[in-house]
């Protein structure tokens, strides 16, 4: 086979030709490296110190579109948008409002929507992220539009997330849920991250009660996953949401077969002070409901003494561990039952008991 | 016998002119799909930056790092300072002092105020039995377990067991993390329920500047035997793991920096006592879930860095190099059911394949070029203009390869800013072929006779300034 290569006529100048090829195309890597080098060096300096002009007008002049030149390159679009994020993220009120309106007086919103039609979703997601970055209510139904025509995943959820900044009521609550519901699950937290934002939101908007009524109208809908009502309470547990709790009961009668959703209600219920359901949640056989009511068994109830005391030779290392924290830190009536389980023959319950008295003798010191 | 002659000569030209062809394909096919991968990345690091100002407080996974040390004394308190200043919201530091013969343990006592804690660990996955588990009174988040010696796969079981939260990160104890490494690798998790495992980026330590923990100037380092370390590592990372990234064939995540979901881990009985540890797990990760039909992502991010000592010296680059690859065999020996299986796709059929044919039997096959090729030219069976003119195609498309890899992390990462630094690591990338490569190869040989050894070899370290 060699020799049917090596004795072609051609041979030989192919390899020089390969040989030839690649010398021209190393050198034209270094050289095309070294003017990198040089251009993006030269274009950091000028995107640095358009942000801190930036910056610098926005805090500090009435006017600041008048002492800035108008973006006019992807690196100058960049720098404006980051200088603004910075200051939308810091400030409120009139700085805040400046730094918005250059937004639209210098085209930065158009321009970062005109980008989310670009053929790479990378460049796609990059769009949107800035967008969402900015929080500008007029990008909500743009959000809307841009989801029903988007064949992006990745980019879809990105979308989500720059409506969730801007909600304004319970029908946007819905089209959130209605739009996580028709794409694959992502994670827990991308979701709970979501109802945060748009808790805090409507919090801002003096709308909190409009969390009330979406988690009621969900509550029994089919279409929407456990999961999104499972991150749906924990969310109401991240920021707080009063208006949602008088419905955490509700989803706990509704959901016995649920034990995350049954957890997320003990936690954001135990969290805004309500400890009722807690007897009932640690006798629940699922270990994450038991574990969720140990977090909190300590601040409500010394007569739970006698179940948590139980608890500590549950076969799960967590429930164990949890049981033996709740009971150093409630109070002499724990502690007893604690140094009781210390000296027990159960091998699990003797050691975490020893561990959580450990503990509680070091908090004290 | 002239005729068993001809059939020996003609069946190594053949070998040695496939292998030529294959091994510099694929490197190249690799440097074409992490130039894609990259750039794709880049664009996404300047949106992960935008969505940094979105996270709330509670966007995050609390994380265990644990950090196995045998004989770590000089290095690891700096080490462990270095962690404790990580941004990262929750997480805990476990040193697992592996029954080390130096002062690690009495330095960690003495350093960070250790006092002995009752704290029941489970016993998930298997280990040396623990001497002690001790908590820092003064960090709180601090934690040592010391245990009879079993090498590195054992100290980190032993961490993981005692480890608190759902996201592990190994990293070895004369390693520094850039302080955001644990955010952007630990993020991934958070918006991904299918991804198991992820690897950073390895960055070569030396010659580089350390202010309080945190690496402050990056500089090439000054001997060539380390410089040409710092070229093998971008070219390993950037083209390597980005490419085998793109076709979802990763199988290995650099023992050094790693990040896990601790379940998956349990679930295949944690790390194996091997050399190779890192791969080994790797694998049997892909393996379980191919088993299992469990929906699963393993993942190279090349922007967490972690900054590692490489070997200063060329005995102790050997034996690490001989212990990789003792390691590697053995992974694939262990794992051999994933050797040309269409059961693990793609994982099975491209990345496992490369690794037994290309970097297990590759070795051979050079070898035997470098020994026959002279041969057959001396005995006239083998015409001199063929082989000036293949030596010389073998050595551009090699300069070429590392070069690209160069072009790959200088273009998206700039870490070497200094033009003297990037010139240098170019010329490396031709000066590899006279004479490293050929060193490195005869020890992969060495290495491949002696691959049921499991030492690690004495290991030297250097104070971190």
């Amino acid at each position: 086979m060699i020799e049917h290569i090596t004795d072609s006529p051609r041979f030989y100048e192919y390899v020089s030709w390969a040989v030839l090829l690649l010398s021209v195309f190393n050198f034209s890597q270094i050289v095309y490296l070294l003017w990198n080098k040089a251009r993006v060096e030269k274009a950091e300096r000028r995107k640095d110190e358009l942000k801190r002009l930036a910056a610098t007008a926005i805090v500090t002049s009435l006017s600041p579109a008048e002492l800035l030149p108008l973006p006019s390159s992807e690196e100058e679009y960049a720098a404006y948008s980051e200088s603004i994020a910075s200051v939308l993220d810091s400030f409120e009120g009139e700085v805040a409002d400046r730094a918005a309106g250059l937004l639209t007086i210098f085209g930065i919103g158009a321009h970062y929507r005109s980008l989310v039609r670009s053929r790479s979703w990378y460049k796609r997601c990059n769009a949107v992220d800035m967008l969402t970055v900015f929080r500008m209510d007029e990008n909500r139904a743009f959000f809307i539009e841009l989801f029903a025509s988007e064949p992006s995943a990745d980019v879809k959820y990105r979308i989500i997330r720059g409506l969730s900044l801007i909600v304004r009521g319970r029908d946007d609550l819905g089209e959130l849920a209605r739009m996580l519901s028709g794409l694959p699950y992502l994670a827990p937290k991308y979701t709970e991250d979501l109802f945060y934002n748009a808790i805090i939101r409507l919090k801002a908007l003096g709308k909190e009660d409009e969390f009330g009524v979406f988690m009621r109208l969900i509550m029994r809908d089919g279409l929407v996953r456990a999961e999104i009502k499972r991150d749906c309470l924990t969310a109401c547990y991240a920021a707080i949401c009063e208006k949602g709790r008088p419905l955490l009961k509700e989803y706990y009668a509704a959901h016995p077969g649920e034990p995350e959703i049954l957890a997320a209600c003990i936690r954001s219920l135990a969290r805004a002070g309500d400890f009722t359901l807690l007897p009932e949640a640690l006798r629940n056989p699922d270990w994450r409901v038991k574990l969720a009511a140990l977090k909190h068994a300590h601040l409500c109830c010394e007569d739970l003494t006698g179940e948590i005391t139980g608890l500590l030779s549950d076969p799960n290392y967590h429930v164990r561990l949890n049981a033996a924290m709740t009971l150093a830190r409630a109070g002499e009536r724990g502690l007893t039952a604690l140094r009781g389980a210390a000296a027990s023959q159960d091998k699990f319950a003797a050691e975490t008991a020893a561990y959580a008295l450990e503990q509680e003798a070091a908090w004290n010191s | 016998m002239e005729l068993l002659i001809w059939f020996a000569a003609h069946s190594t030209q053949y070998a040695v002119f496939i292998y030529f062809l294959t091994v510099n394909s694929i490197y190249t096919m690799l440097i074409i799909f992490a130039l894609r991968d990259i750039i794709r990345h880049s664009h996404l690091a300047t949106s992960r930056a935008a969505r940094r100002q979105l996270s709330g407080e509670f966007y995050y996974k609390p994380v265990s790092v644990i950090v196995p040390a045998h004989n770590e004394g000089a290095v690891i308190i700096q080490s462990v300072k270095a962690l404790l200043n990580l941004h990262y919201p929750e997480f805990e530091v476990i040193v697992v002092n592996d029954g080390s013969g130096d002062d690690t343990l009495e330095k960690l006592k003495a350093e960070f105020s250790l006092a002995p804690s009752k704290k029941p660990l489970r016993l998930q996955v298997p280990h040396e039995p623990v001497l002690g588990f001790y908590r820092s009174a003064d960090h709180p988040n601090l934690f040592v377990v010391d245990k009879v010696n079993g090498g590195k796969a054992d100290a980190i079981n032993a961490g993981i067991n005692a480890s608190s939260y759902p996201i592990f990160c190994s990293i070895d104890a004369d390693s520094l993390l850039e302080p955001d490494a644990i955010l952007k690798s630990s993020k991934l998790f958070l918006e991904d329920d299918e991804l198991i495992a992820t690897g950073g980026i390895i960055r070569v330590l030396n010659g580089c500047t350390v202010r309080n923990g945190s690496v402050t100037d990056i500089k090439m380092p000054d001997t060539s035997l380390e410089a040409m370390q710092v070229l093998e590592y971008t070219r390993a990372f950037l083209s390597g793991r980005t490419g085998w990234n793109a076709i979802k064939s990763l199988l290995i995540i650099s023992g050094a920096f790693g990040v896990f979901r601790k379940d998956m881990v349990i679930a295949v009985n944690g790390y194996r006592r091997t050399v190779g540890e890192d791969m080994d797990l790797v694998m049997r990760l892909h393996r379980h879930c191919k088993d299992k039909g469990i929906p699963y992502k393993i993942l190279f991010v090349p922007d967490p860095v972690c900054w590692t000592q490489a070997p200063f010296t060329l005995g102790a680059l050997l034996r690490q190099r001989n212990r990789w690859h003792r390691g590697m065999i053995d992974a694939l020996l262990t794992n051999r059911e994933m050797i040309l299986n269409r059961k693990y796709g793609a994982t099975s059929l491209l990345g496992v394949s490369y690794f037994f044919f290309v970097e297990l039997l590759g070795p051979v096959i050079e070898l035997l070029g470098y020994i026959a090729v002279p041969l057959f030219w001396f005995f006239g069976m083998l015409d001199t203009r063929f082989m000036v003119m293949i030596f010389l195609l073998a050595v551009i498309w090699g300069v070429t390869i590392n070069i690209s890899a160069v072009v790959l992390d200088t273009y998206n990462f700039r870490r070497y800013r200094r033009t003297s630094d990037i010139l240098r690591l170019c010329l490396l990338g031709a000066g590899e072929f006279l004479g490293y490569r050929q060193i490195m190869l005869l020890e992969r040989i060495r290495a491949t006779i002696s691959f049921r050894q499991t030492h690690w070899g004495a290991q030297v370290r250097k104070v971190i300034k």
